[in-house]
């Protein structure tokens, strides 16, 4: 490292430089715009879609409260108004929501992160698309009646086939399963993202909080989606093939795919509040210029309450028949998730108090978040007491509760968080006049709208209602929060013109205007900044004088293109030291084609159009193997001089290498699954008299081992091909055990009488072989791939060796479900 | 001002008043919160503090206010739990409440005295007796809350849930369903009526007969009957006496007692009645009954003789 | 003709695709359903609910229809026979939903009270599914 005050360049630098990191991150023109695979150009996709549904779902919002504004109203009819609160609730949580949160990530967090790009371009641009036409195939259904219609959690067996006999529900698990593609996929981005792209300089002690919270959001998606997946798979093999695990008399139970949603669904509500309120944190300094007031403890707080936040799934629950000690263990930690939230928010009280407070757009909103996050949060404690919940449950007091809390803790300070960086943008800030009026309508309408429904839920209005009798006492609370809707949009939509108008003026810098700390405010395009900055402190902005001018000039990391192509740093995640030069990959038709060819796949077998179906999948197939083929070559410069005297490695193996801890976030993601099947297994068989049930067998002595045999066989081939790349036959050899091994497993089972539809724990078990179907089918064709593909060479041993990683992952599973099954 | 019909504010039982009396301590501290971190927030736009003291209130909020609050919410929490009435099969009176789409079928039984009765959509209470309710779901999830009385629990194929309650005064409280069941779901109420415990057993003993066929001089009446088994109302509804076996639907023997139809979405009267005949999905769309092709004739005397079925 | 080695693995390999592909085109020919005149399908699902039919019957397409006490209704528009022993034209079958008493005094399934226009609803229905 140079020593203090010298830069990791110097200058002039030299000539052609610029214009070769210009030409390797050039913007795509005209249709090539679909082949863009750049954070910005994807985040400003990303953002623009997502407020797009919540556009849609606020609509759908303001239909249903025009409905109930009066008693015994026909507005809407009940089939409609039941279609409309599932869809409103689903978009929200599932279309706005989550895509929004990930959307501000990838806009902002590479260039807070003083990176150039995210690690996995090519991905992000794929759950990109996948999301847009999943979820625009999803809305479309509203068009034709055949919206879901079960509510936004779905509960069977009201979704069961029985009562919900048409392709609405189909299409909501269809809808879910994209989101879910998206969120396993951001997820992967941000963890390798945050922890291995990090600019030199930059530890995890001077992280902006948002990446913090970003960080644990994605771990906290890595365990939180897999039940989600397991139950929606579960709930599509009861509808499609009469595996009955959620109904009660084939020994199913409604209550599994309770436990089930909800170990996602509680910690998802965190998922979307610990991103803004990481925002709030990153906002909050800049806008009373002072550093956050006790850094670390919010930091701890986000950790704390994304790990409780997984102990909170049952106070979804408390009127389900729980039994007394897991009632009170949740109350209790319901309760207790409190604290590091009041940590937080006195921290942000405690540095508005430090610092100078100006009513500008963002401040409002941050003073809006807090005045209505909080009131949420104390009704939040009031229902996880239980007696109390025990009335407040499904009635509009938790309706009231939920919105304050997703409204404060998320819409406001989205707003806030576009006030504060749209000059990121085109260098405007938006009419600070027009934000007094948003704010004023958005703040009223907020609490015009959803404070009489405290009293309405206590009045005795439950949930989910098309209407109500005049005799009830609840229509001047329900008039009352239909004007409040109304005032909410008409803020949304005063905000909506302002956004639209700013955009569209013409391009300038920024120039700082909130005179902020952190990187993403260096001066940015599309390569983010002209060098990778080093970072001496938390406030690099502050305390570092001449650091615009010195990265603009290219006077740090990385000012050129060593290769001609997209790269960035990788930095040690400790000590956020260069460690080797990762090298990008640039705009491409595939992820947008393989996502149009997923998208359809799915969306037409759900509408029973096998042939077109297919042809669809045939094409997400033969993109997917494109762009496999394409990753993972083999580099042609050895070394890279990313500073003065400093030359970096290009690429990296083994452990190194960030598509191998990339694979093993999948590898969690993949036993999270596994261990939501078990739960399953496991469920079902404690509410059976006799285990196996009546008429259901498992196979007998030798096969298990056999099977064992076979796959611990496949698993020491597989580790053998790893340390003899090269050769060909281990890995054909480890594919063969593996295959045969599924095959024995698959047919002993058979054999042994295997009905999934006669009984739920036999569907579960069947459930549990499918799954280990399904990683043979995946991993047979990779063995004929990476053979094929010549990836078995040192130099480019990157897909050989995750693929190893994924068979061990398999392998584990197969032997540990076989255990399972014999234990119980 | 009509009274609320269906407040947990307005509590009718032992349970109902500790529930409203706990939802009243939890809104005014959480008020009372509110308040003091209100104030603090927009003194923040007057007051510029030292640093040692921004970091005490981190400490002081964060921590040493909500520690020993929350620890003393959770002990009270529990305390009150423990008051309320835990469901005890050990009582004089059963009832089984099985949720339909979208109604209630409402079964008792009296250990004392062996009688056993069936209805629909109305429960009637003695004042001042607990009595035990076994819920259960004939399809899909549902949930019995009678705010007045107690908090809500839900009904779940293939489980039986218990709940006991207790009335202290006379009245009638209305219950709702309180779990997502389908499109009807908002007109899936019931009525809970409490009563005397001598005007109870009366009533008990009532609802236990079965209906004695009217005599020869009521011209209208035979003809209701008549009408009744002729358009084979009886293939889905019991009369007992009249006709048996009938489960899809509620048990009508003694439909006129009760004050509303169709749980609760039409207050029983003549009209509502030949209404809702002729046409259940004008009031219920989507209600599993179909539309009763009756000459008008036919409707009114079906109407009279169910008007006798008390 | 003499075939060497390869010339028959090639024709294997040819039949192994081709051959199944064939059979896939070999569908029986599906019978195509008895005419309706007049009934709606639309209000016949919604009749059929209502009368809850479906609590005897599985009838796909309609709510709380899966019912295993009686014969399922899947693909009724392909069936040849009512009730297993009338042909399936649509009078026989609207006959047989208002009053199946009058056609087999044994058989267990109970006169609804379902009026003739109703049955020829019903009837619509049952004969779209395919």
């Amino acid at each position: 490292m140079n020593g203090p005050g010298r830069t990791p360049n110097r200058l002039p630098r030299p000539p052609g430089e610029y214009a070769a990191l210009e030409r390797a991150w050039r913007k795509p023109a005209g249709w090539r715009v679909l082949t863009a695979v750049n954070n910005t150009r994807i985040g400003r996709l990303y953002l623009a879609t997502a407020f797009g549904f919540f556009l849609f779902a606020g609509i759908l919002a303001l239909a249903m409260r025009l409905q109930l504004a009066v008693p015994g109203n026909d507005l809407l009819q009940p089939a409609t108004y039941n279609q409309f609160f599932t869809m409103h609730g689903t978009v929200m949580m599932f279309l706005f929501a989550i895509p929004m949160v990930e959307a501000i990530a990838v806009f902002l967090l590479p260039g807070m992160l003083g990176a150039r790009d995210l690690p996995f371009p090519r991905l992000s641009a794929y759950a990109y698309w996948a999301y847009a036409f999943g979820g625009a195939g999803f809305i479309v259904t509203l068009a034709f009646g055949l919206a879901p219609d079960g509510g936004w959690f779905m509960y069977p067996p009201l979704t069961g086939k029985e009562y919900s006999p048409g392709l609405n529900a189909d299409f909501w698990l269809l809808g879910i399963g994209f989101i879910e593609i998206s969120a396993i996929a951001g997820a992967v981005e941000l963890i390798i993202g945050i922890l291995f792209t990090r600019t030199p300089g930059m530890t995890l002690a001077r992280m902006p909080v948002f990446a913090w919270s970003m960080l644990v959001v994605a771990a906290m998606v890595v365990f939180a989606f897999p039940p989600l997946i397991a139950g929606t798979a579960l709930l599509e093999l009861e509808r499609a093939y009469d595996w009955p695990f959620f109904i009660a008399a084939r020994g199913g139970d409604p209550v599994l795919w309770q436990h089930l949603f909800w170990f996602f669904g509680h910690p998802e509500v965190y998922i979307i509040f610990l991103p803004a309120a990481g925002m709030a944190s990153s906002m909050l300094p800049a806008l009373v210029q002072t550093p956050l007031v006790a850094r670390r403890a919010v930091i701890a707080s986000l950790v704390a309450v994304g790990s409780l936040s997984f102990a909170l799934w049952m106070h979804h629950m408390f009127t389900a028949g729980l039994g007394q000690l897991e009632t009170t263990l949740v109350s209790a930690a319901s309760m207790a998730i409190a604290i590091p939230t009041a940590v937080q928010v006195f921290a942000w009280i405690a540095t508005l108090w430090r610092g100078r407070v100006q009513f500008n757009a963002p401040t409002l909103f941050i003073l809006g978040f807090l005045l209505v996050f909080v009131l949420g949060g104390l009704t939040g404690v009031m229902v996880a007491a239980v007696p109390f919940d025990w009335q407040a449950h499904d009635s509009y007091f938790i309706v009231a509760h939920l919105h304050y809390v997703l409204v404060g803790g998320l819409v406001f300070p989205m707003f806030a968080g576009a006030y504060f960086w749209m000059p990121l943008f085109n260098g405007h800030r938006m009419s600070e006049a027009l934000a007094r009026w948003v704010f004023g309508l958005v703040f009223a309408g907020t609490n015009v709208a959803f404070f009489p429904m405290h009293i309405s839920g206590l009045l005795g209005m439950p949930r989910r209602v098309y209407t109500y009798g005049s005799e009830m006492g609840w229509t001047a609370l329900n008039l009352a929060s239909t004007v409040g809707a109304l005032l909410l949009a008409g803020g949304v939509a005063l905000f909506t013109l302002d956004l639209v108008r700013t955009l569209r003026r013409p391009q300038k810098a920024h120039n700082n205007p909130w005179r902020a700390s952190s990187l993403e405010w260096l001066p940015q395009d599309e390569y983010a900044t002209r060098s990778q900055p080093e970072v001496r402190s938390a406030e690099p902005l502050w305390r570092q004088a001449l650091l615009v001018e010195q990265v603009a000039s290219g006077m740090h990391w990385l000012p050129g293109s060593v290769t001609g192509k997209r790269e960035t740093l990788v930095t040690g995640w400790r000590d956020a030291r260069p460690r080797h030069l990762l090298v990008l990959p640039g705009d491409s038709w595939l992820p947008f084609l393989c996502a149009l060819g997923t998208a359809g796949f799915f969306l037409l077998m759900t509408m029973q159009q096998a042939v077109a179906a297919w042809l669809f999948g045939a094409l997400a197939i033969v993109t997917l193997v494109a762009w496999l083929w394409r990753a993972d070559r083999p580099l042609a410069a050895g070394a890279a001089f990313v500073a003065e005297g400093i030359a970096l490695p290009v690429g990296a193996k083994g452990t190194a290498s960030h598509s191998w801890w990339a694979t093993w976030v999948l590898v969690v993601v993949d036993a999270a699954i596994f261990a939501s099947l078990a739960f399953t297994l496991l469920h079902l068989s404690m509410r059976l008299d006799t285990c196996p049930p009546p008429g259901a067998h498992l196979p007998g002595a030798p096969w298990p081992w056999l099977q064992a045999t076979l796959m611990a066989a496949s698993s020491v081939l597989a580790w053998w091909s790893g340390r003899r790349a090269g050769q060909w036959w281990p890995m054909l050899a480890a594919g063969g055990c593996l295959v045969a091994a599924f095959a024995a497993d698959l047919g002993a089972h058979r054999y042994a009488g295997l009905a999934p539809s006669r009984d739920a724990w036999s569907a579960a078990v069947a459930a549990l072989l499918a799954y280990e179907g399904l990683h043979v089918a995946v991993l047979a064709p990779a063995v004929v791939f990476v053979a094929a593909r010549g990836k078995l060479r040192e130099a480019s041993r990157a897909t050989l060796d995750n693929t190893i990683l994924l068979w061990h992952c398999a392998v584990g599973q197969a032997l540990a479900g076989l255990v399972l099954l014999q234990m119980l | 001002m009509t009274p609320p019909l269906q407040s947990v504010l307005s509590p009718a039982g032992p349970d109902g008043v500790l529930l409203s009396r706990f939802s009243w301590l939890l809104f005014a501290v959480g008020a009372a919160i509110f308040l003091v971190v209100a104030t603090l927030v927009l003194a923040s736009v007057v007051r510029k503090v030292r640093r040692s003291q921004s970091r005490r209130l981190v400490i002081v909020g964060g921590l040493l206010f909500p520690v020993p609050l929350l620890a003393a919410l959770m002990g009270w929490s529990g305390w009150q739990a423990a008051q309320l009435t835990w469901p005890f099969s050990g009582t004089r009176i059963h009832v089984t409440v099985t949720a339909h789409m979208w109604w209630w079928e409402v079964r008792y039984r009296d250990t004392a005295t062996g009688r056993e009765a069936v209805l629909a959509n109305e429960l009637r209470l003695p004042v001042g007796e607990r009595v035990y309710l076994a819920l259960t779901s004939e399809d899909v999830l549902h949930a019995f809350w009678v705010p007045a009385l107690a908090g809500k629990a839900d009904m779940v194929p293939g489980r039986v849930h218990g709940l006991t309650l207790h009335a202290a005064a006379p009245g009638r409280y209305r219950g709702q369903c309180a779990e997502y069941c389908g499109t009807q779901h908002a007109a899936m109420a019931f009525d809970v009526v409490a009563v005397a415990p001598q005007e109870f057993d009366t009533w008990l003993a009532g609802q236990a007969l079965m209906v004695t066929p009217p005599s020869l001089s009521g011209a209208a009446l035979h003809r209701g009957r008549e009408v009744f088994l002729a358009a084979r109302c009886g293939a889905c509804h019991t009369v007992r006496g009249v006709a048996e076996g009938g489960t899809l639907g509620p048990d009508l023997t003694h439909v006129a007692s009760r004050s509303h139809l169709a749980a609760g979405a039409l207050p029983f009267s003549r009209a509502a009645l030949i209404g809702w005949i002729a046409n259940p999905q004008a009031a219920k769309p989507g209600a599993r009954m179909p539309p009763a092709t009756l000459a008008p004739e036919e409707l009114q005397a079906l109407a009279t003789w169910l008007e006798t079925l008390r | 003709m003499r075939f060497g080695k390869t010339h028959d693995k090639a024709r294997a390999g040819l039949l192994t695709v081709i051959l199944p592909l064939g059979l896939c085109a070999c569908q029986p020919d599906k019978p195509s359903p008895p005419a309706t005149d007049g009934g709606e399908a639309r209000r016949g699902q919604l009749l059929l609910a209502q009368f809850q039919c479906g609590s005897c019957h599985t009838i796909p397409g309609v709510e709380a229809a899966r019912g295993r006490a009686a014969p399922s209704l899947a693909e009724y528009g392909l069936r040849s026979y009512t009730a297993g022993r009338w042909p399936n034209q649509q009078a026989n079958l609207m006959r047989w939903i208002a009053a199946p008493h009058s056609m087999d005094p044994a058989t267990l399934m109970p006169d609804m009270g379902v009026s003739a226009e109703e049955a020829r609803h019903m009837a619509a229905y049952l004969y779209s599914l395919k």
